[in-house]
C-alpha cells in the first residue's frame, strides 16, 4: 500500500467518524428536544394556566403561581438590569474606550458570564435573605440582575463600538453635545444589536435555577407580594421533578416545554434581528 | 443646561461601570466574611477533610471537591472528542445545505438552560445508566454524561468558530499539495486555530465545573469519596443546591460559604486562564 | 471564433470545449473554451476583471471539487488522459500540477516544514532527503541565503516577497510538471516582484507555466505565449512577442492599448 493509499484511508476513516460523533451529538440534543416536546405537549391543558399549585393527587392543579412568579422575578430583573446594563456599556464604548479603567469592567464581567450562577445565589442570601429573615421574590430578582448585568453590559459595549466613528463625527460638527450624539445618534444605530443582546440576557436568565433557590425560594400558591417567597418555573420545575408524585411530574414536564419554547423563542427572536440587520 | 445633562450622563455611566468592579470585589468579600468561622474552626483541613457530617458539626470539603473534578473530567473526556468532531463535521464535512441548519440548531441547544438537561438526565438517563452498569443510576458516571452533553453544544459551536477563522486560502493551498481533508485539518486548521480551539475548551471546562442543574438531579449528594463511578457522588455546587436551605446552624452555613468562596475562586482563575491566555492572543492575532 | 496561434512544442495541457458554472451563478463563467498549452513554457492569461482568468486557472487542479455544485463540461486533456473525469486521482494530480496563490500562504509551522510539507504528505520521511530537498527546493527559489540559518523559526516571520518565494519552494519541491501562478506578485512591491518573475522565468526549463496577470508588462517580460479572456471566451492566443506588437483581434488590440478593462 502507498503512502497516499494510507493517506485516504486514514482520512476516510476520519470522515466516517467526524460524521459519526455529529450523528451521536445531534441524536442526543434530538433526543432531549423530542423528549421534551412530547411530555411537554402531553402535559400541557387550559388548567396549567388557570390553576395554581395543589396537593398531590389533586386534579385541578396548574402553573399559575409559577408563571406568574417567574414574570415577576425576570420582570423586575430586566427592568433594572437593562438600563443598568446599557449605562454601563455606554460608558465603556462611548467615555472609557481603551482605558484602563474600562479595560478592567470588561474583563472581569468577561468572566463573570461565565462565572457560576449558584455563587450568586449564595451572595444575594447573605446581603438580602439572611438580613430579612426569609426568602423572597426581590431576593430573586437581585439575584438575576446580577447575572445579567455583565451580559448586557458587553452586548451594549460591543454593539456600539460597531456603529461607524463617521457617524458621531459628523453629528459632534453639526455642534450636537456628547449626550445628544450618544443618545439621539449612537443608540439608533445599534438598536438592533442592542435589543438582541437585551433578547438574549432575558432568556439567559429565564433559564437560571441555581441561583433562585435559596433566593426568591418557592411557594406552591399564587403570590404577587415580592416580599415574599415566589414561585418560580424553573424552582418549580425541580421541585416536581424531582418529587415521587407523577401529577407533579407531568405539570414539571409542562413547566420545561413552556420555559424552553419562551427561551427559544428569545434566541430566534434575537437572531432574526440581527440578521434583517445585516440584510440592510 | 445641555452642558449639566452632559455631565449627569457621563459621571452616570461611569458610575455603574464602576459599581460593576464594586458589586465583583463586594461577592467576593461577603462570601469571604461568611466563611470565616468555618476558616477559623478548620483552616486548611477543610479542603483535604473527607467527612462531612453536619450533625457531628464536622464539615470536609473533599469529598464535594472530589467530585467535582471527576464529574468535570469526566464530562470533558467525553465531550472534548464530540466537540470536534461536530465541529469538523461543521466546518468541513456537511454539504452547504446542512451546514447552516445544523449549525443553528447547535448554537440553539446551547440556549436550552441547564435545569432541562438535568431533568432529562433523572427521567431517560439515570434508568439506562442502572441497566448497563448496575447500582441505582444516581451516581457520578451519569452526572459527568449529563454535565457531556450539556456542554457539548457550547464547546462544538465554539470550536467550529475558531476552525473557521483559518482562511480558506491556506486550507486551498494545502489541497494544492494533494493534502487530503484530514491532512489539512490536522496540519493547517488545528494548528492555525489551536489557541482558540484550546481556550473555548477551558472555558467549557470552567463552565462544567460551577454547573448545578443538570448534574443536582442525578448526582445523589452523598458526601462519601468512591472510586466507583457507578455510586452517587456530590460535587460542591450540588452540595451547595441541597443544604443552602437547611443549614441549621452558623458553622454549616459558613462551611456553605467557604464552599461557595472555594468554588467562585476556582472558576475565576480558569476563566481567566481561558480569556486572557488563550483567547486574548488569538483576538490579538 | 477566437484566433490561436498553432504552437510548435509539446503540449502540456489541452482544454477542449470547456464550459464551467459556479453553484451560484445561473450562466457560465467560462464558454467552450479551448486552448493549448505549450509544454516548458510560459503562458499568460490576461484580461478584464471578471472574465474567467482564475476560474480557468483553477480548473487544471481541480481545485473547484472543493467546494459542491460547480458544474463543467468539456475536456482538459493532460499526459494523454482527460482529467476531468470522476474517476480522476485528483490527489495526484495536484501533486503533477501546483499552485502560487494571490497572497504568500505560508503554513502555521516552520519554514523548513512548509517546504517539506508536500513531500511528507508524499511518505518521504529520510530526514537526509528531506534535507537536501529542502535546501534544493529553497535555492530553485532563491530564499536558501536568506533563511538558511533559521529553518526552525515560524515561517509568519518572513517578509511577504520571501514568503511568496517559499511558497514557490513548496510547490517545486513536490517536482510538479505544471505550476499555476494566479496574480503571484500582485501583492508584492516592485523588488520582491522582481525577484519572482525572474524565478518564474528560471523555472520553465522544468515546468510548465500558466501564469495569470493583470499587469501588461509582466506578461511581456516573462511570457512566451499570451492568452487574452473576455467574457469567458478565450479571444485569442499568441507568441507573446507577436500579439503585443500585432494583435489579430480587435478586441485584443483595444484590451493592451488601454481602451477598456
Ligand atoms: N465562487 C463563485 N461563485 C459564483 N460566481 C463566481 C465565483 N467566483 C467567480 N465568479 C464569477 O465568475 C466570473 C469569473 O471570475 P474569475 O474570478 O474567474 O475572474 P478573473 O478573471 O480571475 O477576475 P480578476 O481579474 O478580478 O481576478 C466572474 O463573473 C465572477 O463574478
Ligand atoms: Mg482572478
Amino acid at each position: 500500500m502507498t503512502h497516499t493509499q494510507k493517506r485516504i484511508i486514514t482520512n476516510n476513516i476520519v470522515m466516517i467518524l467526524s460524521a459519526l460523533s455529529a450523528i451521536i451529538g445531534i441524536g442526543f440534543l434530538f433526543w432531549i428536544l423530542g423528549v421534551l416536546v412530547l411530555n411537554g405537549i402531553d402535559a400541557l391543558s387550559w388548567t396549567i394556566f388557570t390553576q395554581e399549585g395543589a396537593p398531590p393527587g389533586y386534579e385541578e392543579s396548574g402553573l399559575k403561581h409559577a408563571l406568574i412568579g417567574q414574570l415577576f422575578i425576570v420582570g423586575i430583573a430586566t427592568v433594572v438590569g437593562v438600563p443598568l446594563g446599557i449605562l454601563a456599556g455606554t460608558y465603556l464604548s462611548e467615555y472609557g474606550q481603551m482605558s484602563k479603567l474600562a479595560q478592567t469592567v470588561r474583563d472581569i464581567s468577561d468572566i463573570m458570564m461565565s462565572a457560576p450562577s449558584i455563587v450568586i445565589g449564595a451572595f444575594v442570601y447573605a446581603i438580602v435573605v439572611a438580613p430579612m429573615g426569609h426568602f423572597s421574590g426581590w431576593a430573586g430578582s437581585i439575584a438575576l440582575t446580577i447575572i445579567m448585568l455583565p451580559i448586557i453590559l458587553r452586548t451594549t459595549d460591543d454593539m456600539l463600538q460597531l456603529v461607524p466613528s463617521t457617524l458621531r463625527e459628523a453629528a459632534f460638527a453639526l455642534g450636537a453635545s456628547k449626550y445628544k450624539v450618544i443618545t439621539q445618534i449612537v443608540y439608533r444605530g445599534a438598536k438592533a444589536g442592542i435589543l438582541t443582546g437585551v433578547l438574549l440576557g432575558v432568556a439567559r436568565v429565564a433559564g437560571e435555577t441555581a441561583p433562585l433557590l435559596f433566593t426568591s425560594f418557592n411557594d406552591n400558591f399564587l403570590n404577587t407580594d415580592m416580599s415574599e417567597p415566589m414561585a418560580s418555573l424553573t424552582v418549580t420545575m425541580y421541585n416536581y421533578a424531582t418529587s415521587p408524585y407523577e401529577d407533579w411530574q407531568k405539570l414539571g414536564w409542562a413547566a420545561a416545554f413552556i420555559l424552553s419554547m419562551f427561551i427559544l423563542s428569545l434566541n430566534i427572536i434575537g437572531r432574526l434581528f440581527l440578521l434583517k440587520k445585516k440584510g440592510k | 443646561m445641555s452642558i449639566l445633562i452632559d455631565k449627569l450622563f457621563s459621571y452616570a455611566t461611569k458610575f455603574v461601570a464602576i459599581a460593576v468592579l464594586l458589586l465583583v470585589a463586594w461577592i467576593f468579600t461577603i462570601l469571604f466574611q461568611n466563611s470565616i468561622d468555618s476558616i477559623e474552626a478548620f483552616g486548611f483541613d477543610f479542603l483535604t477533610e473527607t467527612k462531612w457530617a453536619p450533625n457531628l458539626e464536622k464539615f470536609g470539603a473533599l469529598p464535594a471537591i472530589y467530585g467535582s473534578v471527576v464529574s468535570t473530567f469526566l464530562a470533558m473526556v467525553l465531550a472534548v472528542p464530540l466537540a470536534i468532531g461536530v465541529a469538523i463535521f461543521l466546518s468541513e464535512l456537511a454539504p452547504a445545505k446542512l451546514k447552516s441548519p445544523v449549525g443553528v440548531s447547535i448554537e440553539l441547544l446551547a440556549a436550552i438552560p441547564s435545569v432541562i438537561y438535568g431533568m432529562w438526565g433523572l427521567f431517560y438517563f439515570v434508568p439506562i445508566v442502572r441497566d448497563i452498569f448496575g447500582g441505582i443510576g444516581i451516581s457520578m458516571l451519569t452526572a459527568g454524561i449529563v454535565l457531556s452533553i450539556m456542554i457539548l453544544p457550547f464547546m462544538a459551536a465554539v470550536t467550529r468558530d475558531a476552525m473557521n477563522t483559518t482562511p480558506d486560502i491556506l486550507k486551498e493551498s494545502a489541497y494544492a499539495l494533494g493534502g487530503t481533508k484530514w491532512d489539512v485539518i490536522k496540519d493547517i486548521i488545528i494548528p492555525y486555530a489551536k489557541a482558540g480551539i484550546i481556550g473555548s475548551f477551558i472555558l467549557a471546562l470552567g463552565r462544567a465545573i460551577g454547573e448545578t442543574m443538570a448534574v443536582t438531579f442525578v448526582m445523589g449528594n452523598v458526601h462519601k469519596i468512591s472510586f466507583d463511578l457507578t455510586e452517587p457522588a456530590t460535587s460542591i455546587p450540588v452540595t451547595l443546591a441541597n443544604e443552602f436551605t437547611e443549614a441549621d446552624t452558623s458553622l454549616y452555613y459558613s462551611s456553605l460559604f467557604e464552599l461557595s468562596l472555594f468554588l467562585l475562586v476556582i472558576s475565576f482563575t480558569i476563566i481567566s486562564i481561558a480569556k486572557f491566555y488563550f483567547l486574548r492572543r488569538q483576538r490579538a492575532a | 471564433m477566437a484566433t490561436i496561434v498553432t504552437i510548435t512544442e509539446e503540449k502540456a495541457l489541452e482544454v477542449k470545449d470547456f464550459e464551467f458554472t459556479y453553484a451560484s451563478a445561473d450562466a457560465p463563467s467560462i464558454k467552450k473554451l479551448t486552448m493549448p498549452v505549450a509544454k516548458n513554457s510560459i503562458t499568460a492569461l490576461i484580461g478584464p476583471s471578471g472574465c474567467g482568468k482564475t476560474t480557468l486557472l483553477r480548473s487544471f487542479n481541480r481545485m473547484h471539487d472543493l467546494y459542491s455544485g460547480n458544474q463543467y463540461s468539456g475536456e482538459i486533456i493532460f499526459k494523454g488522459r482527460n482529467i476531468l473525469t470522476a474517476k480522476e486521482d485528483l490527489i495526484s494530480l495536484r501533486i503533477q500540477i501546483g499552485m502560487i496563490f494571490q497572497k504568500p500562504t505560508a503554513f502555521p509551522m516552520s519554514i523548513f516544514d512548509n517546504v517539506a510539507y508536500g513531500m511528507r504528505l508524499q511518505g518521504i520521511k529520510n530526514k537526509t532527503e528531506l534535507q537536501g530537498r529542502v535546501e534544493k527546493a529553497l535555492q530553485d527559489a532563491a530564499l536558501w541565503n536568506e533563511v538558511k540559518d533559521r529553518l526552525k523559526h515560524d515561517a509568519n516571520g518572513l517578509s511577504g516577497g520571501q514568503q511568496q518565494r517559499l511558497c514557490i519552494a513548496r510547490a517545486v519541491a513536490v517536482e510538479p510538471e505544471v505550476l499555476l501562478f494566479d496574480e503571484p506578485t500582485s501583492a508584492l512591491d516592485p523588488i520582491s516582484t522582481a525577484g519572482i518573475e525572474e524565478l518564474i522565468v528560471e523555472l520553465k526549463n522544468r515546468v510548465s507555466i500558466i501564469i495569470v496577470t493583470h499587469n501588461m508588462q509582466q506578461a511581456a517580460r516573462v511570457s512566451d505565449y499570451t492568452g487574452f479572456m473576455y467574457l469567458g471566451e478565450l479571444i485569442e492566443l499568441g507568441l507573446t512577442e507577436e500579439m503585443f506588437v500585432t494583435p489579430k483581434e480587435k478586441l485584443t488590440e483595444e484590451y493592451i492599448t488601454g481602451k477598456f478593462g
